[in-house]
């Protein structure tokens, strides 16, 4: 534990010693704030448009109206930004040599990996903390939001962005080349992320999938043809469609599992990958 | 210390190491001596568990680098080539930070990073950034880095490339005052470097070890022939073939670029420089010159390369 910590400090100190984490910081702010600024000025607008009737004035909530779409718009920019923090994690060192140092040091590549991983996790966190400012902003005002959904959402976008990040780290543990770390994680990211959109076109069944895989054999084991269609299983893979709930304030464990299980299985995958490259060289 | 069994590196169906064997004893200092390309920065990755061998063994301190890749790593100093530096930190920090993931107890982490500063004459850039060093201090940091855990092993790759003739020197005084209480692998392609520092040298060609001897018996190859430079006036064309009529000369080459000149390679055991001579002065040749050429490590070393029997 001493050793994926210290691995770990060594990450955090090196994104805050030199530019790195306050041009990310500084760009996702930005970026997130503008975004916020702009919801927030609509929503006052409106309020002030239809303050005087009370029905419409308990339509406008500032939960649904402010807060919600900023994490979605959070998770977009995660997408665009994660591949610029994972890029680098092995890639880099494996292109500068110091890759060599890690791993003849009595460490094993699993702590190696996770160090690297909650270094750059704490980058992630330091971002999305910044961004607690906008709710609590508005809070002293009239608007007063509900602050429990709003840190559930939180908690929604964070274990995205922890799910996103190990990817990341798994495309950049295959390449010393940081263009192709940072391109392959967008890409996938992207993919994951669109997997709703051809979801809804393939309605062929999984139990049809798999009788046509087997020659009819399982039809005649009566192993029955309908169920689950194959979008239906894309769509529970997309990483967008496990944020929904989180924005809505509902807290539930099918999401968080399955975000950490992506964690889980792309940072063993790491370590599988960094393992094999000690045979080849 | 450190024992090597049949030991086979496949790059692809390229042999990097093609069946090495061999042990160093504690406190020795051993010179890894083999040209670009020979296998020698292959053999060290497997010693340190950077990668792991094709087929054969390797122990450090009685630990198989495979089966207790841990315990070996903490008994291993390494200095790769290209000495593994984060650009973006500060020295101190650095070694700091290096000392804690070699496992150093957290009280002494502050002592032996500043007992390594001491060693690698580093107290005055301490507190600069690494990346804006001069090249031969960071090889000290590298050399720092390596020492830190006070390791019984210290395997350094080419240790003193790039750096100016003063600081080569430095660096070969601090590798030489690790002797004794240290095992120390060196691996270089520079000769001078391997007389200086080493007891032992282990020249290795194309994935195999072509010697593996002390200093005084590599020195010892040079006696067991004889060379003699020759310079004659008005050598005629058969010259050659007279003087390799001589029983006990075993060559006769002209000089590139010399013409007048001859190189004489004789048996060791027989002196035949007089019958040389005489039939020199015999055949009118006009004998100019004539002296012993002694050879020197570097010729040993090309021989031993070349696959001669020197």
């Amino acid at each position: 534990m001493r050793n994926v910590a210290a691995i770990a400090w060594r990450e955090i100190r090196t994104y805050f010693t030199s530019p790195l984490a306050y041009v990310i910081i500084g760009v996702f702010l930005a970026l997130s704030g503008y975004i916020f600024w702009a919801h927030l000025v609509r929503f006052s607008e409106l309020c002030l448009r239809y303050g005087s009737n009370p029905y419409f004035l308990n339509q406008l909530n500032v939960n649904d109206m402010v807060i919600r779409p900023l994490f979605g718009s959070l998770g977009v920019i995660f997408l665009l930004m994660i591949p610029v923090v994972s890029m680098r994690l092995l890639a880099e060192e494996r292109k500068s040599g110091t890759a060599e140092l890690l791993f003849t040091s009595p460490v094993t590549s699993g702590q190696v990996v996770l160090g690297k991983y909650l270094g750059a996790a704490c980058l992630l966190l330091a971002m999305i903390a910044v961004t607690l400012t906008y709710p609590v902003l508005i809070l002293a005002s009239d608007a007063s939001p509900d602050m429990k959904p709003t840190l559930v959402g939180y908690l929604g976008v964070f274990l995205m962005g922890l799910s996103f990040l190990s990817v990341g780290l798994l495309i950049s543990s295959m390449t010393e080349n940081q263009i192709i770390a940072a391109v392959g994680a967008f890409g996938a990211f992207l993919g994951l992320w669109i997997l709703p959109w051809v979801a809804d076109s393939a309605t062929v069944t999984l139990a049809g999938l798999m009788n046509s895989v087997t020659f009819g054999l399982w039809e005649k084991l009566h192993l029955g043809l309908g169920g689950p269609t194959l979008g239906d299983l894309l769509n529970k893979l997309s990483f967008i469609d496990h944020l929904k709930d989180f924005q809505k304030g509902l807290l539930d464990t099918e999401h968080v599992v399955f975000y950490l299980s992506v964690v889980f299985f792309s940072l063993f995958l790491t370590q599988r990958v960094v393992d094999s490259q000690r045979w080849r060289g | 210390m450190i024992e090597v069994v049949q030991l086979k590196k496949m790059y692809g169906d390229r042999p990097a190491v093609d069946g090495i064997s061999f042990s160093v004893r504690r406190g020795e200092i051993i010179g890894f001596l083999g040209p670009n390309g020979a296998g020698k920065t292959t053999t060290m990755r497997v010693l340190t568990g950077y990668v792991a061998p094709t087929s054969g063994t390797a122990r450090v301190a009685g630990f198989d680098v495979q089966q207790d890749p841990i315990a070996v790593k903490r008994r291993i100093g390494y200095l790769p080539e290209h000495p593994p530096l984060y650009r973006e930190m500060v020295v101190r920090p650095f070694l700091r930070f290096v000392a804690s993931v070699r496992g150093v107890p957290r009280k002494e982490i502050g002592p032996r990073v500043d007992r390594a500063i001491d060693r690698c004459g580093l107290q005055q850039v301490a507190g600069r950034l690494i990346g804006n060093l001069s090249k031969g201090y960071q090889q000290r940091v590298g050399l720092a880095q390596a020492i830190l855990h006070d390791p019984d092993v210290l395997i350094l790759d080419e240790p003193t490339v790039g750096l100016d003739p003063s600081q080569i020197r430095e660096i070969r005084q601090l590798i030489k005052s690790f002797a004794g209480a240290h095992t120390v692998i060196l691996s270089t392609h520079i000769l001078a470097e391997v007389t200086m520092t080493c007891n032992r040298v282990l020249i290795i060609n194309e994935g195999r070890i072509a010697a593996d001897e002390t200093m005084e018996a590599l020195a010892a190859r040079g006696g067991r022939t004889r060379r003699i430079a020759l310079r004659l006036a008005r050598a005629s064309d058969g010259a050659e073939g007279q003087i390799r009529a001589i029983p006990g000369v075993l060559d006769v080459r002209r000089e590139a670029g010399q013409e007048d000149v001859f190189m004489v390679e004789t048996e060791g055991a027989r002196d035949v420089s007089e019958r040389i001579a005489e039939r020199a002065v015999g055949q009118g040749w006009g004998l100019l010159e004539m002296r012993a050429v002694t050879l020197s490590l570097e010729d040993i070393f090309i021989r031993i390369i070349q696959g001669e029997a020197a």
